[in-house]
């Protein structure tokens, strides 16, 4: 980061937003395309597999053709052609979705770097242009670095934040967001509605894989400008994760995925520090305030929540205990990177979680069979 | 009767043919690849034969290979067959490793004692592991591909720190438990080479679970239960208790098969990242074995040959290892699109002959999955 003075708590400066965008981005485009698809019904477990042929065609073509714009557009195209497979086997032909997605990874992994070693392994490490910052004049320049943490990006990463609303409005305010809803819940109704229930899934799928491929171009010729081999790193996982995380709604994917990026930026920021800073353990603590108050409130409304609430309180409390007496602990980075998984694994555990799960998501649907 | 001999025969047939012509068809792709990389398609043929069998020690190395995949590919059988299948099969290979390490490098008894113990700890590992994700469905709810997804992700973060920290070598540092005492190890068959006495497992574990799932109560209770869990609950079966029992199976299969890959490894200390990936690929044995157990053993010989071929094709004409990788993603999309194809040609055939016909070409469970 430039030396602009930064703003903030201990090490969630605007340095860290900044970051914490940049990281967000990937995972976000995946996950936002996910949730189209698993709300029609389809778990794309080739996500990951979407995302790395995004990232390679992006820098192949970017690389052959010298032009990030094609570029761009490859890694859309390859993220459609491998969710195309996809659709077309579990949409059309009805197999299973899981194991369809296990083999379009692995395809995807074994294609990717299998062309990567092919093309490139026998010469230097060629770096392609990256795509430039836009600025947004006037709001770039708001002091405390929050001006260039928010506003100094480049245009996918606008475009991943935007997509969320964007899908939000689709999803809730149109027709076409109604079939989608109604598609992975009582498929059924659209079919008597005279809307074709494959062609919504495919359309899922197609997007799932058309922005996970956007996702894997901004990792590769956004950020860094290079590809190497399997370079998404379970990012695609982890996009799965979001929609979980999320609870299947746009917002809640946002919120998600930014939760995943800025523990990603902590932890590349606290990699080099010897303890847990107190103001983590403060923002901790406050995070877990208030779900245990949302959920009292949610007591009085009369929806208890006993576990929730004795679980957040304990977490709340451990997280005043830590920052106040900010004791001399570093914990291994691999407990940080677990955290989100494990925290996913709390949320699915939880039944509120799965009564937002799509009804049909990984179901194919027969028509006569509901 | 003779109908049915006929139609059972006649399935294993369209099945064996089907796994064939999927294995030749990728295989001509993969020779495509070969070829359109300046490669001569003889010269990649026969790079390649070399490679998997071309001298005692490639053959070692691609029986060797044979063990994690059929292991992971019973694993994944049977919870197939119960109907809750899952792809946590990675993470219990390596919390099976896990467990490894601490019974190898913890305990100090001659081999006799050692060896059993080590292949205990592993399936303990790997059933333990499992159990969460059949814990989280049973009690929960918990779609157990999410969870065990999850706990993929999970576990290579634990052997990350694992080897890093409490069980590292501390004379290096490279992410490495220190050296596992022979007496923890599985013999040498051929010296000098990757080919061990864990081979052994090879058979006696298809057989066992073959018989197992044929002709046990467990296992025709878990084909049950596989089959439909109303039905199961109408006999009086607990589809959770048995569709838990068949995760923690996999699970211990696949933490044998981490067992195998830690000490019957070419080297003698445990990194954090030993073989996982087996754990995907042994689903695609079993996809090309149809799901039989005795059919996963050449299947997982296939496989082995593949990756012990190619990797050493990179060597010699300079084709990437990966295409490998390529070819057995390639290989279940295959399967699944021909299976998928027989079946809806089958049922097309079934509809024009009529109600009579319907015994004869019975759907297969997982083209239509049960609900979960």
């Amino acid at each position: 980061m430039s030396a602009i003075a930064t703003v903030g708590i201990g090490p969630f400066d605007t340095a860290w937003l900044a970051a914490a965008l940049v990281l967000t981005t990937p995972i976000l485009l995946a996950a936002v395309g996910e949730l189209i698809s698993e709300r029609v019904g389809v778990l794309n477990v080739g996500l990951e597999g979407y995302m790395l042929a995004g990232a390679f065609f992006s820098y192949y073509v970017t690389w052959k053709a010298d032009s990030l714009f094609l570029g761009v557009l490859a890694s859309v195209a390859a993220g459609l052609l491998f969710a195309a497979i996809m659709a077309l086997l579990t949409v059309e032909a009805k197999a299973d979705q899981i194991v369809t997605g296990v083999g379009i990874n692995l395809a995807a992994i074994g294609l990717t770097s299998y062309l990567f070693d092919q093309i490139f392994g026998n010469k230097a490490q060629i770096v392609v242009p990256t795509v430039g910052s836009l600025s947004i004049p006037g709001l770039s320049s708001i002091p405390g670095g929050f001006g260039s943490a928010l506003f100094n990006h480049d245009w996918i990463l606008y475009l991943a934040f935007v997509s969320v609303f964007v899908v939000w409005f689709l999803l809730y305010r149109t027709k076409w967001g109604l079939a989608v809803r109604a598609a992975g819940e009582l498929p059924a109704a659209v079919d008597t509605a005279g809307i074709s229930v494959k062609r919504v899934r495919w359309m899922g799928v197609l997007a799932a894989g058309g922005m996970s491929g956007l996702g894997g171009a901004n990792l590769a010729i956004v950020q860094v400008g290079i590809f190497h081999q399997e370079m998404t790193a379970g990012r695609g996982f982890l996009a799965l994760v979001a929609v979980i995380f999320g609870r299947w709604r746009p917002l809640g994917v946002l919120g998600a995925c930014f939760a995943l990026g800025g523990a990603d930026a902590l932890q590349l920021r606290l990699a080099d520090e010897s303890q847990v800073p107190s103001q983590v353990w403060a923002v901790l603590a406050g995070i877990a305030a208030a779900i245990a108050i949302y959920q009292v409130t949610r007591w009085r409304q009369g929806r208890p929540r006993p576990v929730a609430i004795a679980l957040s309180g304990a977490v709340a409390l451990c997280g005043v205990v830590l920052a106040a007496a900010s004791p001399h602990i570093d914990l291994p980075d691999q407990l940080w990177r677990s955290l989100p998984y494990l925290l996913a694994l709390v949320v699915l555990a939880g039944a509120i979680t799965r009564a937002h799960m799509p009804t049909k998501l990984t179901l194919p649907y027969s028509r006569g069979e509901g | 009767m003779i109908n049915t001999v006929r139609a059972r025969l006649s399935g294993t047939g369209t099945d064996f043919l089907l796994s064939v012509a999927v294995a030749i068809a990728a295989l001509l792709v993969a020779m495509l690849f070969v070829v359109a990389s300046g490669v001569s398609f003889s010269r990649g043929a026969s790079a390649f034969v070399d490679g998997a069998f071309g001298s005692n020690l490639n053959v070692a190395g691609t029986l060797a290979k044979m063990v994690p995949l059929t292991l992971v590919a019973l694993g994944w059988i049977v919870v197939f067959k119960a109907g809750r299948f899952h792809v946590g099969f990675p993470g219990q290979i390596l919390v099976g490793g896990l467990f490894v390490s601490i019974v190898a490098l913890k305990i100090h008894v001659p081999i006799v004692i050692h060896l059993p113990l080590v292949l205990i700890a592993g399936m303990v590992g790997g059933a333990l592991y499992a159990g969460i994700a059949a814990w989280l469905w049973a009690k929960r709810g918990v779609n157990e591909i999410l969870s065990t997804l999850l706990l993929n992700l999970v576990a290579a973060q634990i052997l990350a720190w694992w080897v890093r920290e409490p069980f590292h070598d501390k004379t290096t540092p490279l992410p490495l438990t220190p050296s596992l005492p022979d007496s923890s190890r599985w013999p040498e068959l051929i010296t000098n080479t990757d080919l061990h006495w864990d081979i052994v497992l090879v058979p006696i574990a298809a057989l066992a679970i073959a018989f197992l799932l044929a002709r046990t109560l467990f296992g025709f209770r878990s084909r049950l239960v596989g089959a439909g869990e109303g039905v199961a609950r109408h006999a009086g079966i607990s589809p959770e208790r048995v569709g838990s029992r068949a995760i923690l199976l996999s699970g211990a299969l696949a933490g044998l098969a981490g067992s195998s890959l830690v000490v019957a490894g070419s080297t003698p200390q445990m990194g954090e990242d030993f073989g996982a990936n087996y754990g995907f690929t042994g689903i695609a044995v079993a996809l090309l074995a149809r799901n039989s157990p005795l059919a996963a053993v050449p299947a997982a010989l296939l496989f082995a040959a593949l990756e012990q071929g190619g990797g050493v094709m990179e060597g010699t004409v300079g084709i990437s290892s990966s295409l490998v990788d390529f070819i057995q993603g390639l290989m279940i999309i295959l399967v699944l699109g021909a299976t998928t194809l027989l079946y809806m040609v089958r049922r097309r055939g079934r509809a024009k002959r009529g109600p009579k016909s319907r015994s004869q070409t019975a759907p297969k469970a997982e083209l239509e999955p049960a609900a979960r």
